[in-house]
């Protein structure tokens, strides 16, 4: 077992590989608690989206290194754009982000289609190549988690105030919209980090599900933050252990980015599924608490009694 | 215009006839996807049909089929995890004002749980499609759409799903325009808001799935919310913004396609790029034409719907 879990990072394609995703599997994770208590899994979404034609601009200026470039302007414009259009009251937000996000791809769309690798360019570009890093990508990546971990330390505390009480914060004098504007840079450093690595689509993933799954485990805001962060390179790690023995031993090609979203949701399904049942257990043990105290002690003092049948009511007063 | 000329071309005219056909399809949905805020589940409906579509074209049915059937488990699953369904599908919102927060506990609510789906959904499409040998150009054409190879048997099916999605909407328009507006007052009035709401996103999801083969399954989503979005800046009824709506829609379709035509780009692409022009300049005219009818009687009620809206979101 531990040989399974360990010899595929003998080769120092994967190990590369291993170090990506764990690096980015924490920072994502960090974020995306904020992103859950925010609720800005769409804008994650529409930001990965609108990265794109700032990679292609980037690639047609200056080839492989334009892309980090490229994608960081295209990405911090949006975020600003974003975080413009959700000030003003004439569109609501969801319908402004869904045109924004595929709005830029298209840009993107329209300038790749003149290329002549056209599907290829998009296939890696949307899908990501794991398994490709070079320590130039981890130095970068290592970099923007860096930055985005210390900008995160820094203004905590406000960005949760924020997140928790609006109102609050902004009575308290804190600029709002400045808040809102680092967390979605926050966000786009993220999404740009991680697009080379998992490809747009993928990078939702790494971002909201840890988050989600820790929440459902634990209610403290620390405790969600340290599970999600432990989550997040775990499930890196398992993901690509999976991918390499289903490609090695079982002959099933099956691509690295994909195999760790795969595992990460299926953490999430484990986790809910458990919390179902807890929450079931809890609610049957209440009700057959209420159902003795119904029978047994209905003559006790000062319980009114309703004709009709304690159960029904309690049950509809809960 | 180079879409005048090549008019002669059959291809050509089936795109015209397809993407006419389209536009009035997700015009008229799409209302209520904007109404609603449905953007994101649109989003990831389209996301996760991915998969559907690999596992058609490795079985070799049809992929717009098999699109379809996997878009409504991911409608399925996003209600059912969240506890939702469409009226209420929307109080998480978008840089949420915190609202609905008490309703499902932390992790659970629609935002979250719909990127969990969106994400999931494609890494299985993902994995699918690394499993299978190379041929994946049809499927890159799937993800961004190629509306100039349509066969005469997806403009029939597409005119067939379009006349059923309007028939529905029509005869349903009261008790849906009720739900948009106030979910509570339905419940009370006795109607069966969860499967009125199942009824809606089916229908979005209809919607989805016959755009795909033209803009792509990333890009459908434009062509819903966008004409929908810019027909919500001008109009306050519901039929009016319909009809506005579905112009848009055409309009934009048949331009970008011209666009398309004649700097030879990705006909999708031109598509969404026209929507998009259309929603931004009508976000940038409509206060100034605000401006110079505010003393015109309509003026202060078209002011007064946004307002209702907004609270609606909370």
């Amino acid at each position: 077992m531990t040989d399974l879990l360990i010899t595929p990072f003998e080769h120092p394609f994967m190990t590369r590989a291993l170090i990506e995703i764990v690096i980015l599997g924490a920072l994502s994770a960090a974020v995306g608690v904020l992103v859950m208590l925010r609720r800005l899994a769409f804008l994650t979404d529409a930001l990965t989206h609108a990265v794109f034609p700032g990679v292609v601009v980037g690639f047609m200026i200056g080839g492989t290194d334009g892309i980090v470039p490229g994608a960081l302007l295209v990405a911090g414009l949006a975020a600003a754009g974003f975080t413009a259009l959700a000030s003003t009251r004439r569109i609501s937000e969801d319908a402004a982000m869904a045109m924004l996000l595929t709005g830029c791809f298209a840009v993107g769309v329209v300038l790749v289609s003149r290329r002549e690798s056209y599907t290829a360019d998009l296939t890696g570009f949307l899908f990501g190549r794991l398994l490709t890093v070079n320590t130039t990508d981890i130095t970068v990546t290592a970099v923007t988690a860096a930055v985005a971990g210390t900008v995160l330390l820094l203004a905590r505390k406000e960005l949760l105030l924020r997140a928790f009480d609006p109102q609050g914060a902004h009575a308290a004098g804190y600029p709002v919209w400045l808040l809102d504007l680092v967390l979605n840079l926050v966000i786009a450093m993220v999404v740009v980090a991680a697009v080379r690595a998992v490809g747009t689509v993928l990078v939702i993933a790494l971002v909201v599900i840890p988050a989600a799954a820790a929440r459902l485990l634990t209610g403290r805001l620390t405790s969600v933050l340290v599970v999600a962060v432990l989550l997040g390179p775990l499930s890196g790690w398992l993901g690509l252990v999976i991918s390499y023995d289903a490609s090695v031993h079982h002959d099933v090609r099956l691509a690295a980015g994909a195999a760790v979203v795969l595992v990460l949701v299926s953490i999430y399904g484990l986790v809910l599924a458990g919390s179902a049942l807890r929450s079931w257990a809890a609610r049957s043990r209440a009700a057959r608490r209420r159902t003795r105290a119904g029978s047994g002690g209905a003559e006790g003092p000062g319980r009114p009694r309703a004709v009709g049948g304690p159960r029904e009511l309690s049950r509809e007063a809960v | 215009m180079a879409l005048l000329d090549s008019l002669g071309d059959s291809y050509t005219r089936r795109a015209l006839v397809e993407i006419v056909i389209i536009g009035a399809l997700c015009g008229a949905v799409g209302v209520h996807v904007v109404l609603r805020r449905l953007s994101f589940l649109t989003m990831a409906m389209t996301h996760a049909t991915f998969p559907g579509v690999v596992v058609a074209s490795l079985l070799g049915v049809n992929l717009v089929l098999g699109a379809g059937l996997f878009g409504v488990l991911v409608v399925a699953a996003v209600t059912t995890i969240s506890g939702v369904s469409g009226a209420a599908g929307n109080s998480g919102g978008v840089g949420g004002a915190g609202a609905g927060r008490g309703g499902s506990g932390g992790g659970r609510d629609v935002s979250t749980v719909t990127g969990v789906v969106l994400s999931g959904g494609f890494a299985l499409g993902v994995a699918l499609m690394s499993a299978q040998d190379g041929s994946n150009r049809d499927l890159s054409a799937f993800l961004v759409g190629s509306i100039l190879t349509v066969q005469p048997t997806d403009l029939v099916v597409s005119a067939v799903t379009a006349l059923v999605v309007l028939a529905v909407l029509v005869a349903l328009r009261k008790e849906l325009l009720l739900a948009a507006f106030d979910p509570t007052a339905l419940t009370a009035a006795g109607y069966p808001s969860r499967r009125l709401g199942l009824v809606l996103l089916l229908l979005v999801e209809a919607a989805v799935v016959t755009s795909l083969p033209a803009v792509g399954t990333i890009m459908a989503v434009a062509l819903i919310v966008g004409p929908a979005a810019t027909a919500r800046v001008w109009c306050s009824r519901i039929p009016t913004m319909t009809a506005v709506s579905v112009a848009v829609a055409i309009t934009c379709g048949v331009g970008g396609l011209a666009v398309s035509e004649q700097w030879d780009v990705a006909a999708g692409g031109a598509i969404v790029l026209t929507v998009a022009t259309a929603l931004v300049s009508s976000l940038v005219l409509a206060p100034l034409v605000g401006r110079s009818r505010r003393g015109a009687p309509g003026g202060g009620r078209a002011r007064s719907v946004p307002a209702v809206a907004v609270t609606h979101q909370g």
